[in-house]
């Protein structure tokens, strides 16, 4: 598949935004490694989830977590994805990207098509080529993480803010408190994760130089028939 | 109680520089822009937050039963000073707080005096940039009021700074004070100020994160620059290196 300069461009300030935004998310989460559900949660406060639980304490997380970095790196690198993220979008919109590519056709919601690529996905190395198409499951992941993830992961994050919620109280009680949309940011991260391990796996499974090359500069090399 | 329009319009001075302060540069930048990227972040974060903030809204005030069981205390929660010892021996008896710089008759207010000012009482959820939070009630005069008591602000008035009886200070700008609920609170539910969370008094800013909302206030200043205060950045979390807008 020939990518245009578009996905190209975004996707790399993606990789480097995304990266800096998990990173300092981290940060952040360490400095405070315990999650609750609600407007209230604080050091005593039921929690529903301790890092401590899972072998790493309060203050072996803090030594590790600096808040300071995270947060001025979170926001800054959230904007960047932001604006990444509306170029994105928007180009794609204007031409005609999503439903040329992205959007599912006749036939590739069968349940037969789903599990028969499902089977292909398992295989390692990959034995087919990428084609000119995503597949099913691949659209089906790319529209999801792009329209639902993705938005969910904004709106969690500024529902913990005193400033936007000020603005925009409806946050709060979209996610039933400030505490419940900090759990839901960081299941949303578990998620984002999952994605990206599987993300590179298959670029992996179908080679992992082309793909890269295909994702840069957009062009496909042929040695005796065979894209390399 | 809220402010009424008339109580804001017979503060004049206070009320120019809010209304100035809700178009002008001051609202939207930190007294000094960091620079690279992060400045960058810092502009377009504070800017959309006071645009979307232009007309004032109250932060989301709860319901008695929200209230948090234990108020956390968090930092400093009982400073060794020894001037700071003794007024807490006399029960803040003899404690003063004092009002001064750009203002018509600088003065210094007993824990009586800001007791007797119109009070405001909200129950509201300190948000520290931690991460935690917690639903508690406060209940104090407006800072507004406490500056009405020194004549008001003169036109040139900027920012007031904040200075605590364990060494921090925050710059807060007219946008912040001029808003009903940023309040100097001599009660946490019902409760004389615990000295854990900041006795006598501390300052609440309920739209900024918790390192903005100084506890054990010492004084108050009015002023037209941050120059001068700590590295100038605007306050000391600023000035060891978090932003200075603490809506995010």
């Amino acid at each position: 598949m020939v990518h245009s300069f578009n996905v190209r461009f975004c996707h790399w300030i993606n990789v480097i935004a995304s990266g800096y935004l998990l990173l300092s998310g981290i940060h952040i989460f360490l400095d405070f490694p315990e999650l609750y559900w609600g407007h209230t949660g604080y050091q005593g406060y039921p929690a529903i989830f301790r890092l401590a639980d899972w072998g790493l304490s309060w203050d072996e997380a803090g030594a590790l977590g600096n808040r300071m970095w995270g947060r001025n790196y979170h926001f800054t690198f959230a904007w960047v994805f932001v604006i990444n993220g509306l170029v994105y979008v928007a180009w794609n919109i204007a031409r005609g990207h999503f439903r040329s590519a992205l959007l599912p056709g006749r036939g590739d919601l069968t349940l037969t098509r789903l599990w028969s690529e499902l089977g292909e996905h398992m295989r390692w190395p990959a034995t087919s080529r990428p084609d000119e198409h995503y597949g099913s499951l691949q659209k089906i992941s790319y529209l999801v993480l792009i329209f639902i993830i993705v938005p969910l992961m904004g709106l969690t994050g500024l529902a913990q803010s005193p400033g936007f919620t000020a603005a925009w109280p409806w946050l709060l009680d979209l996610f039933g408190g400030r505490q419940s949309a900090r759990t839901l940011h960081s299941l949303g991260t578990v998620v984002f994760v999952l994605f990206v391990v599987i993300h590179v796996l298959e670029v992996m499974a179908v080679g992992a130089w082309t793909r890269f090359r295909a994702m840069t500069t957009g062009t496909r090399h042929f040695f005796r028939g065979e894209e390399i | 109680m809220s402010v009424t329009r008339r109580r804001l319009l017979s503060s004049a001075p206070v009320l120019g520089a809010a209304l100035l302060g809700g178009c002008s540069r001051d609202a939207m930048v930190p007294p000094v822009v960091r620079g690279g990227l992060v400045g960058a972040a810092d502009v377009l974060t504070m800017g959309l937050n006071r645009f979307l903030l232009r007309d004032q809204p109250l932060a989301r005030e709860y319901r008695r039963a929200d209230i948090a069981p234990n108020f956390p205390t968090w930092g400093q929660t009982n400073p060794k000073d020894d001037e700071y010892q003794q007024h807490l021996r006399e029960r803040f008896a003899n404690w003063r707080l004092p009002v001064s710089g750009l203002v018509e008759r600088p003065t210094s207010l007993s824990l009586e005096d800001i007791r007797r000012l119109p009070a405001r009482s909200q129950i509201t959820a300190h948000v520290c940039e931690q991460g935690w939070s917690a639903i508690a009630q406060w209940t104090g005069a407006p800072l507004l009021r406490l500056l009405e008591a020194a004549g008001g602000v003169t036109a040139d008035a900027r920012y007031v700074v904040i200075d605590t009886v364990d060494g921090w200070y925050e710059g807060i700008d007219m946008f912040e004070v001029v808003h009903p609920q940023t309040i100097v609170a001599y009660s946490l539910n019902g409760q004389d100020l615990p000295v854990g969370n900041g006795a006598p008094v501390r300052l609440r800013v309920e739209r900024q994160c918790g390192y903005k909302n100084l506890k054990f206030l010492k004084s108050i200043q009015v002023v037209d620059s941050m120059v001068g205060f700590g590295k100038g950045t605007g306050g000391i979390n600023s000035d060891w290196g978090f932003h200075w807008y603490g809506g995010v």
